[in-house]
């Protein structure tokens, strides 16, 4: 057991934990933020995905030890008033059915838009590649991807304008 | 029935009132004459806020079908409110208040939410929509027919005067019902079938919607349960030491076996088992890890799949009495008729569902009464089970609702919940959160039944389809008796059928279930034996497919909807259509298609494959659908593009290995599902219909992408895979 120290959305935390327990477990069921999920614990369906260090990481391999001290930013604090660009862009092609995936979904595109903000058709496969959706929404995510490219885009020129 | 108990006002804790009513309830009678009380056994959707927002209550279970949005969408349009103060709401189960009879209770399966709750939810908005515009003529000094309603309001049509639904809503629950409310006519429809956000979008995209494994409950401790790796087998022996020695583990408790209910309704299996409780997950799951247990495998121990495949397909050659048949049952042995026949066996395996959200439940026993927090298909199933196995009588048992993450079939048995009851009472009475790992969930979980389908085609002399023989063999039942007369087959125009079935449950290496579209998957392959016959002949698929349908017959199978040519045309002629049917292609690629019905709701597919080295990349499914009336275009459009994505996940990749009793393949990369690189364009269409009922369409396009999918295989390389997964390397 090991008392650390934690930047969560901001907000500092300290938690004492095994520190080979997974972040993610930390931050569902010690910091209360449900939007970060559990799918499969191995870093194999991205339903977990957290930005640390403004990284897209799967949080169920990544242990509280390493993630201690790290900015770490889960679904409910990728934006103050969840107007991100890509929420806007999920709620306007009515993305999710069960939405489980969805805040993992969220989590890597804004990684990748960050990284790359006019990612091709093949970028925006691979970044995505990580993300299973058994519901198989895959169709909107792309559409949703590029719809916020779009409202990103539209949001910079009328900055400069 | 007692109109005056149709609606009524009931003061609300924090200062507002609800308008309560119950459709059409043989309830309701039984209360006739009793006072407040009768409420509790008043059906319950709807309550209006003094701002006049309207809460809508959600009584079916929301696991990404989009019922919550759907539901609430039918009954704001005959309410005539504006659809953005609709706020949605989950209740807490009662079977007592949302009776199955005449409120359609909470089950969901079957796609059968807007089918069941279509006539229910529009009586009742309409019901309320015309007391409103009572009270407010009354309030006028009018007639109601000088007034109407619209977008929240009621308005005075001669004096233009206006009153928000908030203000007329106590005035209008003192009032008696309407015996018969006026509906709308779908001309004047201005919500349904028209874009509509889903009611839970703001609270998916941010995180914020809660699901059944986000459950917290004062004093609740975790559990993992190490479940016997064989279906089965049981719990020989077992040393906690070295678990217990993890910190924060608390107790490690049994949990027995349960072989559910074997009866009239739908058998589960629960797997003998030991369970961790602790202070967090990863506590559990590490003392799970160092469980030192013993099995007694029994029977399934040695076996593995080939073993079971080998006796299915003894099963499947050998002949039996037909269980149901059209015209001739011996046709296909008629000589005199038959000059040419061609066989062919199909398999749709054991698949898992993978349920993203996987099984969980949180439940505190606490000895005469119990208390769970989960999301579930039938919660009355699971009030039913705690009764019979735990003693308890069922109004003490109370199931808290959740939306969950992904269902398809899997959540509408029992038996997590009653792990969960069984664990927190071993462990003395404390509330529990059970969650399965996903390893858990693809090794010793109940799946897809295995479905061999033996065909044989007799054609005449003029190559004419004259015979059909099927059988399947199938290890689950559902709550059929067989011989019954159903017949699996599409609503072809074939003189003489015939179906036989035999039941494989007993000699079964998995436990079966409910799978998404069900024994449709395995039927739907039919669809490949028509492709195959057509081939024999050198048609064209789509052409000879129109060959055997006859506009307006109907075909009688003796399932509840008979099988109409003219909707199976009407969806063929329009997915051809849409998708460049006929046009040529360079080789290696292949175009397949496939139609069939579930339920009332029929479909169309064509999916474009390309081969390369025999790997398959699917290109671009087109789908034409009719479902009746579009509730919701975008979630209808929704549930047909993932229905696609589930059965090609099936296709590519689908079945459970299973070496000596254990099925191997553990987490998801090695049971692989469809990703985002993989998934083909999808495009979405329906036929216009001027019906006002809608046929659900959850489980209508993954028993048709497979055989079109296979379909388009044959057409691209020459092979025909007849097995899930589509493995080209072993044809
Ligand atoms: S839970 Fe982390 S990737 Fe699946
Ligand atoms: S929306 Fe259900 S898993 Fe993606």
């Amino acid at each position: 057991m090991a008392f650390l120290h934690f930047t969560i959305n901001g907000e500092a935390h300290s938690f004492e934990v095994d520190a080979q327990m997974p972040l993610l477990w930390l931050i569902r069921d010690y910091a209360g933020l449900t939007g970060t999920r559990y799918g499969c614990g191995i870093a194999q369906c991205g339903a977990c995905t957290v930005h640390v260090d403004g990284k897209a990481m799967r949080s169920c391999m990544l242990t509280c030890g390493l993630a201690a001290g790290k900015k770490i930013v889960t679904i409910e604090g990728l934006s103050p008033e969840g107007t991100h660009p890509l929420q806007l862009a999920w709620i306007k092609e009515d993305v999710p059915q069960c939405g489980y995936c969805q805040a993992g979904q969220i989590m890597s595109a804004a990684a990748l838009l960050q990284d790359t903000p006019s990612p091709s058709a093949e970028e925006i496969n691979a970044a995505m590649a990580g993300n299973i959706c058994r519901c198989g929404t895959y169709v909107r995510i792309r559409r949703a991807i590029r719809t916020a490219i779009a409202l990103q885009d539209k949001t910079i020129s009328h900055e400069q304008a | 029935m007692n109109r005056r108990n149709f609606i009524r006002v009931a003061p609300m804790a924090g200062g507002g009132f609800m308008l309560s009513f119950s459709g059409f309830a043989k309830a309701i009678t039984a209360v006739t004459g009793t006072t407040m009380a009768a409420d509790a056994v008043l059906g319950d959707f709807l309550s209006v806020h003094p701002n006049g927002d309207v809460t809508f209550k959600v009584i079916k279970h929301e696991m990404g079908q989009g019922v919550t949005t759907s539901l609430a969408m039918l009954f704001a349009e005959e309410l005539c409110a504006d659809f953005r103060k609709v706020r949605v709401e989950f209740p807490a189960a009662n079977p007592t208040r949302y009776p199955e009879s005449t409120l359609g209770g909470h089950g969901t399966g079957g796609s059968y939410s807007v089918i069941q709750m279509t006539p229910i939810l529009r009586k009742a908005g309409a019901t309320v929509r015309e007391m409103l515009i009572q009270a407010a003529a009354t309030q006028w000094n009018t007639t109601a027919d000088n007034c109407y309603a619209e977008n929240h309001f009621i308005i005075n049509r001669i004096t233009h005067q206006k009153a928000g639904f908030g203000e007329l809503a106590i005035e209008a629950g003192k009032l008696p019902p309407p015996a018969e409310p006026k509906l709308k006519s779908r001309q004047d429809f201005t919500i349904i079938g028209k874009g509509q956000y889903s009611k839970t979008l703001p609270l998916l995209v941010t995180g914020k919607h809660q699901y059944g494994i986000d459950a917290k409950v004062p004093g609740m401790k975790y559990a993992l349960v190490a479940r016997c790796p064989v279906f089965k087998g049981k719990l020989a022996s077992y040393n906690a030491a070295k678990a217990m020695a993890v910190k924060g583990v608390l107790k490690v408790v049994t949990t027995k076996p349960i072989a559910g209910v074997q009866g009239p309704v739908y058998p589960y299996d629960i797997r003998e088992g030991v369970a961790i409780v602790a202070d967090s997950f990863w506590a559990a799951k590490k003392a799970r890890d160092l469980l030192a247990i013993k099995w007694d495998e029994g029977v399934n121990g040695t076996r593995s799949l080939a073993d079971f495949e080998a006796l299915a397909q003894q099963r499947g050659e050998h002949r039996t009495d037909p269980v149901g048949f059209t015209g001739d049952e011996n046709a296909i042995a008629n000589i005199d008729h038959v000059k040419q026949s061609l066989r062919a066996t199909y398999i749709f395996p054991y698949i898992v569902h993978s349920i993203l959200e996987p099984l969980n439940c949180t439940a505190h026993f606490k000895g005469d009464s119990c208390e769970l927090w989960l999301g579930t298909q039938w919660p009355e199933y699971i009030i039913d089970e705690i009764n019979r196995l735990f003693g308890l009588p069922k109004e003490s048992i109370q199931v808290h609702l959740y939306p969950s993450g992904g269902g398809y079939g899997r959540r509408a048995f029992p038996d997590a919940a009653i792990e969960a009851v069984q664990i927190s009472k071993a462990a003395g009475n404390i509330p529990v959160k059970m969650i399965w790992t996903r390893d858990d969930d693809h090794q010793t979980n109940a799946v897809h039944p295995y479905q061999r389908m033996d065909y044989e085609a007799g054609l005449d002399a003029d190559n004419q389809l004259y015979a059909w023989y099927e059988k399947e063999c199938r290890t689950y039942m559902w709550d059929r008796k067989f011989p019954a007369t159903e017949l699996t087959t599409n609503g072809y125009n074939i003189p003489n059928i015939r179906y036989d079935f035999e039941d494989l449950t007993n000699d079964s290496i998995l436990q079966s279930t409910a799978w998404r579209a069900v024994t449709s998957n395995g039927w739907a392959l039919s669809e490949c034996f028509i492709d195959e016959i057509a081939a024999l002949l050198k048609k064209d698929p789509y052409e000879y497919r129109l060959s055997l349908l006859k506009e307006g017959r109907e075909a009688h199978t003796g399932r509840t909807d008979k099988i109409s040519n003219s909707r199976l045309i009407g969806v063929l002629k329009l997915v051809k259509e849409k998708s460049n049917w006929g046009q040529p292609m360079p080789p290696g690629q292949g175009r397949g298609m496939a139609v069939y019905p579930y339920g009332n709701a029929y479909c169309a597919i064509v999916t474009e494959v390309t081969v390369h080295d025999n790997n398959i990349t699917v290109n671009k499914v087109t789908c034409a659908v009719d479902c009746g009336m579009v509730v919701n275009p975008s979630g209808a459009r929704n549930q047909i593009e993932g229905g696609v994505v589930w059965g090609l996940s099936a296709a590519l990749y689908g079945g459970v290995p299973v070496e000596k009793g254990r099925a191997t393949a553990g987490n998801f990369h090695q049971h692989r599902l469809m990703r985002m690189n993989e998934c083909p364009d999808i495009e979405v269409f329906f036929v216009e219909t001027e019906d006002t009922q809608p046929w659900g369409l959850g489980e209508l396009a993954n028993p048709v992408v497979v055989p079109a999918f296979l379909n388009a295989v044959y057409a691209a390389t020459g092979k025909r895979v007849r097995k899930l997964p589509c493995k080209l390397d072993n044809v």
